[in-house]
């Protein structure tokens, strides 16, 4: 009988290519992850230096908030819409039209607006970290600012996570009463429901829980995106070509994430 | 003084430096000779520890760098200004902001040791000393090659470093900018006391500031010495190292 032993497996090339390519990928995965959370350990025992970049964390407020606020308005407004004109579209002839308000009320607050705004914060915010943490870290300017004795993390990622974590929530707020405001006009206007009518099933169906709900979710996706981002670009390598790139995975990954922590948000707080 | 023994780095299992012994004494300026790529600026940045050697040993003052802790590693950094090689200017600041950044290092808002009256007096001295008078406001972004490198120097010398690290500070600047920046490396010497280690592959200008120079070859210290003890190095690799950046240079000079 022959005997099959582990060299003599080796030259079928299928199997363990296969496992190869899933061995090497896992394990790449593991150190990103691991790198990733000791960029976030490391800020966070180091949170003290970022008191060197007070004025960074400002700035960044601005940038992450307030030059969000047009695609914000944008986004929720037609959200609120459409949510409208949908859900009265689909239970038009067998539920009282006050219902529409409660839907949209209870659909912008707990999902559409935290997920959508986030998703496109995503692209905005989170492209522009990696890209602007990506390109110093290119041009030795992440260098400079150690080699000055400066905590490059503490002066880089800490203002922009805390900016995130504070602004996202902010951005929400300010989403779901647009689109709720948007949600309005598209059943008055598009869908012949009473405003009065609306309003009554929005008030009814509103739940602070919900509200804290959207919030909670928000500033964990500020997290996410705005650390993700900056992971990204402060371990970018090979030039322009890689912060390209690296801009590439950020969107991706913050969306991946986003959408996968939206399900385990939703599984295990509602 | 700085002490380098023996280090060694590979990147992606390429070996770059495999045994690189250099003494820089006090006051001098040393400059570090060699090929690019020859692993010049990453011995340069392990000085500050902004990498680490895979072995070997890096002491400042006796202590060693190594095995610091963050907090003291940037203890140690405060007595470094660095001129990086593409200046590493901050092209959302301003120069005169980029300058005054090596002034609030280390220190929150309120904790600065100078006002914001005394920063500014700080940061237009080392603009005047690099020949950048009344350019606090101009962007990076506007700049030249050659002013980039200044203000990349003024925000080195601004703190008053002990010891200054170049990167190739002449590299990329026409003769008469690469001239300029000569008689101010050299000034750092004479008027302040400054212990300067310089990485180029420039001889011309090498000669112009160096007191000793260290040359690297295949990532070891092929020779360490005066200018007239490495000219009449009987090294048939010191020799040969010498004659082709010297025919290089001339061949840019004319």
């Amino acid at each position: 009988m022959e005997v099959s032993t582990p060299a003599a497996r080796t030259p079928r090339t299928q199997g363990p290519l296969v496992f190869d390519v899933i061995g090497r990928h896992t394990i790449s995965f593991l150190e990103h992850l691991g790198m990733y959370f000791g960029l976030i350990w490391w800020m966070v025992r180091n949170v003290r230096n970022a008191r060197e970049s007070s004025t960074n964390f400002f700035s960044q407020m601005v940038q992450i908030g307030n030059d969000s606020i047009p695609i914000v308005v944008f986004v929720s407004t037609f959200v609120g819409m459409v949510t409208a004109v949908q859900s009265a579209y689909q239970l038009y002839s067998w539920i009282p039209r006050s219902v529409v308000g409660g839907l949209v009320i209870k659909s912008v607050l707990l999902e559409l607006t935290p997920l959508l705004t986030a998703l496109v914060l995503a692209g905005k915010v989170g492209a522009t970290i990696t890209a602007e943490i990506g390109s110093m870290r290119v041009t030795e300017q992440v260098d400079a600012l150690e080699a000055m004795g400066f905590d490059s993390v503490s002066f880089l990622i800490t203002p922009r996570i805390l900016a995130g974590v504070v602004m996202f929530p902010v951005l929400v707020v300010f989403g779901d009463l647009l689109a709720v405001l948007g949600g309005l006009f598209g059943a008055v206007i598009v869908a012949h429901i009473p405003a009065g009518a609306f309003l009554a099933g929005m008030k009814s169906s509103f739940l602070t829980r919900d509200a804290l709900f959207g919030l909670t979710k928000a500033t964990i996706f500020g997290f996410t995106i705005t650390s993700i981002a900056s992971y990204q670009g402060y371990y970018v390598t090979g030039g322009s070509a890689g912060v390209g790139k690296a801009t590439m995975a950020t969107v991706v990954f913050t969306c991946l994430a986003v959408v996968i922590l939206d399900f385990i948000l939703a599984s295990t707080l509602l | 003084m700085i002490t380098i023994r023996n280090i060694r780095k590979s990147f992606d299992e390429r070996p770059i430096l495999h045994g690189v012994n250099i003494d820089v004494r006090d006051r001098e300026t040393l400059v570090v000779l060699g090929r690019s790529g020859g692993g010049k600026s990453v011995m340069l940045k392990m000085i500050v520890g902004l990498l680490k050697p895979d072995s070997g040993s890096i002491t400042v003052d006796g202590s060693d760098v190594l095995s610091m802790t963050y907090p003291r590693l940037r203890e140690l950094r405060f007595k470094f200004g660095f001129l990086f090689q593409g200046a590493a200017l901050f092209d959302s600041l301003t120069v005169g902001e980029n300058v005054a950044l090596a002034l609030r290092r280390g220190r929150a808002k309120d904790e600065l040791e100078l006002n914001e009256v005394e920063i500014a007096e700080r940061v237009s001295y080392a603009l005047d000393v690099v020949g950048l008078k009344n350019t606090e406001r101009a962007l990076p972004s506007n700049l030249s090659g050659g002013m980039k490198k200044r203000v990349g120097l003024a925000r080195a010398i601004v703190p008053s470093p002990r010891y200054m690290l170049y990167d190739e500070p002449t590299t990329g600047l026409d003769m008469e900018t690469a001239d300029e920046i000569n008689v101010l490396i050299n000034d750092l010497r004479t008027k302040l006391g400054v212990t300067s280690i310089v990485v180029t592959h420039d001889i011309h200008s090498a000669f112009v500031v160096g007191d000793r120079f260290a040359i690297l070859d295949g990532g070891k210290t092929l020779m360490t010495g005066t200018r007239a003890e490495i000219e009449n190095s009987t090294n048939e690799d010191v020799r040969k190292y010498i004659s082709s950046s010297l025919s290089t240079s001339r061949t840019r000079l004319t």
